[in-house]
């Protein structure tokens, strides 16, 4: 599993570490590094102005596709919130959000894999079979990339893309009315880990993911899933920290599904479904302990 | 100096020479240690036997007695214990080929080796900017090993990283969180797999089958055991693989209900991984029936006594009763038995089917169809058509048709 224990302090996982004392006179270079630069591969340099590409057909189809989703935005809200009746709204007890039924499902999902860092793991997605799942599948390989500072290597990801409003605004999950979440799943046996990441205020809680594991059985038969939202825990760059506190469901940005269990060889997940529900037994507020930071030895 | 890998190196040649109690004090290792350092061979080894035979880093040579040799030598040669950082740090390198890395008394020797008390913050300025940084982080890797292998630290770590660190350095937050978090993580799997798995293949197929059956009415049978031929020239051949299949009540009743008209479908190599070990198992399952062909049997109200299992209640149910997910119902066909064997060509499967037909004698009236592929995968490109790969529907290499008896 991915989780590491550490304080703070420690930079153990090289592709979680992040250059924060370069010397680099442009300014921009420091303020408007976002993604992630494997070492080793030279900067991009260029000035903004190059790197806009232009093209007709794709700016009319783009101004169609948010003036469409702007017009629904405008009009769903004299229908309820987020489009629905106020009393579904109020009374929704299961909500199916993510169902592999065709090829546009997985429009809304990526894959990464620990390549993007120098390692040789491989993952695709695609359609399972009859076009009704979610087919994940690749290997997985633990050699760690050769580059002086990683240390641990092999995982692979699938991760849900941000739901996106008219002209590309953020738009969120809005999840606060349930407390479980429920999939349907076949794995072969390999240990996942669901990760949800909600929104955040300060760039510092950047990377912090909401954790939880998906043991799968292996086999023919279909594996229903079904884990309340009080068990997730906290994590920031795959260190579980000491501060836990509840996820916060009104403001959901991705969902996702990590593989790092160590054992190289290939592997496959199928997903039918993926839903939130409201479980009226599940009383838990949250599963670990809210006090006392640096006990007494 | 003596450095630390020099020490690991003699402590190779010592250990291939019968042990003796102090390694460096004796003049003979001081003449080793000599004439590691020089160019010529030392005069046991020339002439003597292939290097093969005389390797003191043999793999044999590698267990967990040596490798706390290695550690006591180390702690017996300087009571400053100078270069420990690195000497833990190599060790902790080497300890899977000494297959000591789950061994929480070889880590908590390893732990012995820092000096005590000296590390220990004396007032709140020490404690305050972080105190011997190198070593609190060289005890913070060797817990994040433990941490990586599982291994749950025990009262006398905690007490070693008191004496060491003090307590309220890194080393003993690690160790603390590591306590916290693992015994809430310990019972997360609700389908557990043990540490040590059945090394014999047919127990090892027993288990597995059982873990993916689902139903614990489900038995398992042995088809076929192992059978190896000795060939004229000595060798082992494999002439026969295991076959152990499962078979549930439930199942073999939905096979009984099967429509002889309609094939049967093997298909295989499905993995299943148990932690480390990946193994295969092979289906026998039918696609489902076409929507106009599949009758509603009425249920039997005998069948079960304690609640009705049909209600014709007039109820409405409202918005906040429905506990079901809104979700068409994949169905994907029934499945009738797994198998698993080593060797899964056509051959195997069909003695397997026979094996079955002798408790489902309506096997021996339906055909069937075989969908093998390679055991790996092939490599698929990201960029291909679903409705063409998909897995149920790919063109099988192999597909033969054993036609009713």
């Amino acid at each position: 599993m991915s989780i590491i224990l550490g304080p703070p302090s420690m930079r153990l996982l090289r592709s979680l570490q992040h250059h924060q004392y370069l010397f680099c006179p442009v300014l921009s270079r420091s303020v408007t590094q976002g993604e992630y630069r494997r070492p080793g591969k030279p900067r991009d340099n260029k000035p903004p102005w190059q790197k806009i590409n232009f093209s007709f057909s794709k700016g009319l189809d783009g101004i169609r596709k948010h003036l469409t989703l702007l017009k629904r935005e405008f009009f769903e809200r004299f229908v309820g919130p987020e489009g629905k009746p106020i009393l579904e709204h109020m009374l929704e007890q299961n909500r199916v959000v993510w169902e592999f039924r065709g090829s546009e499902s997985l429009k809304q999902w990526t894959v990464s894999s620990d390549r993007e860092i120098g390692g040789q793991s491989e993952v695709y997605l695609k359609l399972g079979r009859n076009n009704t799942t979610c087919f994940l599948y690749g290997t997985l390989r633990s050699t760690p990339p050769r580059d002086g500072e990683t240390r641990y290597s092999g995982y692979c990801s699938m991760r849900s893309k941000q739901p996106l409003a008219a002209f590309d605004r953020k738009k969120h999950h809005d999840w606060s009315s349930f407390n479980t979440l429920h999939l349907r799943v076949r794995g072969d046996g390999r240990p996942w880990m669901i990760n949800i990441a909600a929104e955040t205020y300060f760039s510092h809680q950047k990377d912090d993911i909401y954790n939880y594991f998906l043991y799968t059985r292996g086999g023919p038969y279909w594996q229903e899933v079904k884990i309340p939202f009080s068990k997730f825990f906290l994590t920031h760059r795959g260190r579980i920290q000491d501060d836990q506190h509840p996820l916060w469901l009104d403001k959901i940005n991705t969902i996702g599904f990590t593989l790092g269990d160590k054992a190289d060889g290939p592997f496959q997940l199928e997903i039918d479904y993926i839903g939130v529900s409201k479980d009226y037994a599940h009383t838990e507020e949250f599963a670990y302990e809210l006090y006392k930071r640096n006990p007494n030895v | 100096m003596h450095c630390a890998r020099c020490l690991l190196r003699v402590l190779g040649q010592s250990v291939y020479r019968a042990a003796r109690p102090s390694l460096l004090r004796s003049p003979q290792h001081r003449q080793v240690l000599r004439r590691f350092r020089s160019n010529d061979t030392p005069a046991e080894f020339v002439g003597a036997e292939t290097a093969v035979a005389r390797d003191p880093f043999a793999a044999e040579h590698k267990n967990e007695a040596s490798f706390a040799e290695a550690l006591r030598a180390f702690a017996e040669a300087d009571v400053r214990r100078r270069g420990h950082v690195e000497f833990i740090y190599a060790a902790l390198k080497k300890m899977p080929e000494f297959g000591v890395e789950r061994d929480l008394a070889v880590y908590n020797q390893l732990l012995d080796v820092f000096p005590k008390e000296v590390f220990v913050p004396r007032n709140f300025i020490q404690r305050m900017f972080n105190h011997y940084p190198r070593q609190q982080e060289c005890a913070v890797q060797l817990l994040e090993q433990m941490e990586n292998y599982g291994v749950m630290p025990n009262v006398e770590t905690k007490v070693l990283l008191v004496r060491i660190f003090g307590d309220k350095g890194h080393p003993v937050r690690k160790y603390q969180r590591i306590m916290y978090w693992f015994p809430k993580f310990k019972h997360a799997n609700p389908f557990p797999v043990p540490q040590r798995l059945p090394e014999d293949p047919v127990d090892l197929a027993r288990f597995s089958l059982k873990r993916i059956a689902n139903d614990l009415d489900a038995r398992v049978t042995v088809y076929q055991m192992a059978r190896t031929d000795v060939s004229r020239s000595g060798e082992q051949t494999a002439a026969a693989p295991h076959i152990v299949g499962i078979q549930s009540p439930e199942q073999m009743g939905l096979l009984g209900e099967h429509d002889p008209d309609r094939p049967v479908l093997v298909e295989g190599p499905f993995p299943l991984w148990l932690r480390k070990t990946c193994v295969h198992y092979y289906v026998l399952r039918a696609e489902p029936a076409p929507p106009e062909e599949r009758a509603e049997e009425p249920y039997d109200p005998e069948r079960c006594f304690d609640y009705p299992l049909q209600l014709d209640l007039d109820l409405d149910r409202d918005l906040g009763d429905m506990d079901t997910l809104d979700v068409e119902d994949l169905d994907e066909g029934p499945v009738y038995a797994m198998c698993m064997t080593s060797q899964g060509d056509q051959a195997t499967l069909n003695r397997w089917i026979s094996g079955l037909q002798e408790s489902n004698p309506i096997l021996g009236r339906i055909p069937t169809l075989f969908r093998l592929r390679a055991a790996a995968p092939p490599r698929e490109l990201p960029a291909e058509s679903p409705t063409d790969e998909s897995l149920g529907r790919e063109a099988p290499p192999e597909e033969a048709r054993r036609s009713a008896n």
